[in-house]
């Protein structure tokens, strides 16, 4: 009846996910109760869960990876202090534990804190940088959304139902093939991994659709802020490497489930072929995140220089370029795999021009602050703090590019100094540059800067002091994933990283800090005129936290830098909007369907990790009816009379009026 | 959303252009007719003694691509017009991306399975 499921599945003797479980689990119903009784949960319902305003699907896009980043946090805090101690002993934590800590730790964090924030932040500023009303699928969207909770829910599932894998975050055959790995924890894995990837390829496809069929009047693709290029670079190579990933999973699971040998030691299974499609897809995914950062840095960068991007064209191209070499490198990640010297060879130099286009980039950012007003505002130090440490990520990573060198450095210490380089100091300063500079956009108040400078510092520094010692330990000959080690030269590396991961944890803290000041103080904070940084893109055209139809008025682009220039042309003519006529404008409806999906979708996952068949095909099905009964909707969208749209943009337009004026009298 | 300005005017994939039924019924019986004669001449090449037979795994390739085509323009209806710009450039981009994984893994798969055979296997070599 229940499958593979009992209770030998929760860990009754394992204190550490038990509590941990039990406090989340506490927390969660807490919250839960809290807005039954305090009766928020028709708002929960009807303005967020069911919602299909792209601007509240990034806010949860960005919610649920921030959670999740405490998650993933927790995990690499357990392992930085099991490193710190097990020198010559156990530690504290069992290796089978710890195995399930480090591949979580990975998962999660790429899957469900890396992707969520990036594809949240595109979600929330993509249509509005573009000046229109919503995402090509507003529904779709939503349904991307959930899925990709599903995933989320189903890995922190495996914390106390069952176990997680023991395979490290990529879970390599043989080892999570069903000879070795016979429990549930690569199935967890897996699947969680396979729905959450179908939100995700939604996404991409919703997104790409975007930016290339909706774009305001006079929007030419050579006017698109940096931000809506690096999506739709970022969203085209989802849609053509995720695939790749959906169906290598698709394999494994045919090797685990049915019993088939694509992966497996015996009856002509090839291994080393896993190897090959999964990094077909890991390394253009590692572009995926980074290239949405590198959009933010750069609508940053000129804001708060005050300038231009410098180099527009030369960033269009080499977001492009980076778009397409990221398909020609996979193989630097299993050189040691032994394909020879020629393919070794040409791998190797792919992946080092691709450092060409991103020192491009770097050089444009630099000659944008160059000459301009730099204000070091919050979103601004973590751009610095981004270049400077994405340069060093990136020279080790043209270092590990070197054939020779990476048989020495493989699977080394060195190896997870380098990727953690460049995601944390790329991709999550990228996303938290983007939060706070987007922050008062979605919500209408600003954050904190005190709590933000010091939140960045204690991150930056807190980076150095637990990485650092990481390449060292690498070079003197520590692999990754060590439950424990006898070697007397690694230990003093170790308590420093350990110190060092404690110093981020004050960061995050200060992040958590700043968002309570923040919203404690938020009438002082508040953001009246909806531009609170002498923004340039039309993003800042309307008002914080703009209306659900983002515009009045589909604005007219006439260059570079929209926005900017309308400013400019509004403080030179000091013009006086004549009365414009306001029209109806048609949204469309909020739906359950991606919720409702998503529901359905945990129960297959869940019942499919266990093998209860026949709650598969009731999730299934249930799934399946989701979207016939979506299908054969009336009504998809509502009008928002000329009035209503109208009295909502007279408030936005006499708050500007002011700014204007103000800005003539400096 | 009927308010949103499109930029210029492009087509969805599939999408028709403002063609009569019966110009429209056309080209899909042209390209029905096209695909069925591509698709019996394919089987009969497999099967004959008419050609020089190492030329049938060519003839097949080209059948295959021919049969592509048809299906792009008669029923995907990509064109080289204006309007299908996006189109052209989707199908060119995912063309890049097949090729340069497919053919990736080859050369790949290729070198692998001559360097790094199963034990048994470097034991008769030696």
């Amino acid at each position: 009846m229940l499958g593979k499921l009992d209770w030998s599945a929760i860990p009754f003797d394992q204190p550490i996910p038990l509590i941990a479980g039990a406090i989340v689990l506490i927390a969660i119903l807490g919250v839960l109760v809290w807005v039954v009784v305090k009766g928020h949960l028709p708002y929960l319902w009807h303005e967020w869960i069911t919602s299909v305003d792209h601007k509240r699907i990034g806010v949860m896009y960005i919610l649920l990876a921030s959670v999740m980043l405490l998650r993933g946090g927790s995990d690499a805090i357990m392992m930085r202090i099991q490193q710190a101690v097990a020198y010559q002993s156990q530690g504290y934590l069992p290796p089978e534990h710890y195995n399930q800590i480090f591949s979580a730790h990975g998962t999660i964090m790429i899957f469900f804190v890396a992707m969520p924030f990036v594809i949240g932040l595109m979600n929330l500023v993509v249509p509005l940088q573009l000046g229109v009303r919503d995402v090509a699928f507003p529904t779709l969207n939503s349904v991307g959304f959930w899925l990709t909770a599903t995933g989320a829910l189903l890995v922190n599932m495996s914390l106390v139902i069952g176990e997680f894998a023991r395979t490290g975050w990529l879970a390599f055959p043989p080892l999570s093939e069903l000879s070795y790995s016979p429990g549930v924890g690569v199935d967890y894995y897996a699947w969680s991994l396979q729905i959450s990837g179908v939100g995700t390829l939604v996404a991409g496809i919703n997104l790409v659709t975007t930016v290339l069929k909706l774009r305001t009047r006079g929007m030419n693709y050579l006017r698109m802020p940096m931000f809506c290029w690096t999506t739709l670079a970022s969203n085209l190579l989802i849609v053509a490497a995720f695939p790749i990933l959906t169906a290598t999973l698709a394999m494994l699971l045919l090797d685990r489930y049915l019993g088939f040998h694509f992966f497996t030691n015996e009856a002509g299974g090839n291994v080393m072929m896993f190897m090959n499609l999964i990094w077909a897809w890991g390394h253009p995914e590692v572009y995926i995140l980074v290239l949405p950062a590198f959009g933010i840095f750069s609508e940053v960068v000129s804001t708060f220089s005050g300038k231009v991007l410098f180099g527009y064209r030369s960033m269009v191209l080499a977001t492009m370029a980076i778009c397409v070499i990221s398909f020609m490198v996979w193989l630097h990640h299993f050189f040691t795999m032994g394909a020879g010297p020629d393919v070794n060879a040409i791998f190797g130099i792919a992946s080092m021009i691709i450092a060409i286009p991103t020192g491009v980039k770097i050089y444009n950012w630099l000659f944008t602050m160059y000459g301009g007003r730099i204000r070091f505002a919050t979103p601004m130090l973590w751009s610095v703090g981004f270049m400077v440490t994405f340069i060093i990520g990136g020279l080790t990573g043209v270092l590990v590019a070197v054939p020779p060198a990476d048989f020495m450095l493989h699977n080394s210490m060195f190896l997870v100094a380098h990727f953690h380089n460049v995601i944390i100091g790329g991709v999550l300063f990228g996303a938290f540059a983007g939060f706070e500079y987007w922050f008062p956009k979605a919500f209408g108040f600003r954050l904190d800067e005190r709590w933000g400078k010091a939140a960045f510092w204690f991150t930056f520094l807190g980076f150095y002091v637990t990485f650092m010692p990481l390449y060292i330990a690498g070079m003197l000959g520590m692999t990754r994933r060590m439950q424990h080690y006898d070697v007397a030269a690694w230990r003093p590396w170790m308590i420093i990283a350990a110190l060092g991961m404690a110093v981020l944890t004050i960061g995050v803290i200060c992040q958590i800090m700043q968002l309570v000041v923040s919203i404690r103080n938020r009438e002082a904070l508040r953001d009246r005129t909806g531009d609170p940084w002498d923004g340039r893109s039309l993003e800042w055209a309307t008002s914080s936290p703009p209306p659900v139809f983002n515009f009045a008025f589909n604005p007219d682009v006439r260059g570079e830098d929209a926005y900017w220039d309308m400013k400019v042309r509004a403080r030179q003519q000091s013009l006086e909007h004549d009365r414009p006529e306001y029209q109806d404008i048609e949204m469309p409806r909020n739906s359950p369907t991606g919720f409702v999906c998503a529901f359905f979708a945990t129960i297959m996952g869940f019942a499919l990790i266990w093998h209860i068949w026949w709650m598969v095909i009731l999730g299934g099905l249930g799934a399946f009816a989701t979207f016939v009964v979506f299908a054969w909707r009336d009504h998809d969208e509502y009008v928002i009379p000329a009035e209503e749209v109208a009295a909502i943009d007279r408030v936005n337009i006499e708050e500007r009026r002011g700014l204007v004026s103000m800005a003539g009298a400096v | 959303m009927s308010d949103q300005s499109h930029i210029g005017h492009d087509l969805a994939p599939g999408e028709e252009e403002q063609h009569s039924v019966g110009t429209r019924i056309v080209g899909y019986v042209v390209g029905l007719g096209l695909a069925l004669l591509l698709t019996a001449t394919s089987f009969f090449i497999a099967g004959t003694d008419l050609v020089w037979q190492p030329s049938i795994p060519v003839a097949l390739i080209v059948l295959a691509i021919a049969q592509m085509g048809v299906h792009l323009v008669f029923f995907l209806h990509i064109t080289t017009g204006p309007d299908n710009t996006n189109n052209v450039l989707a199908l060119a981009f995912g063309l890049l991306v097949v090729f340069l994984v497919v053919g990736g893994t080859v050369w790949i798969m290729a070198h692998l399975n001559a360097n790094m055979p199963p034990m048994d296997q470097i034991m008769m070599r030696q």
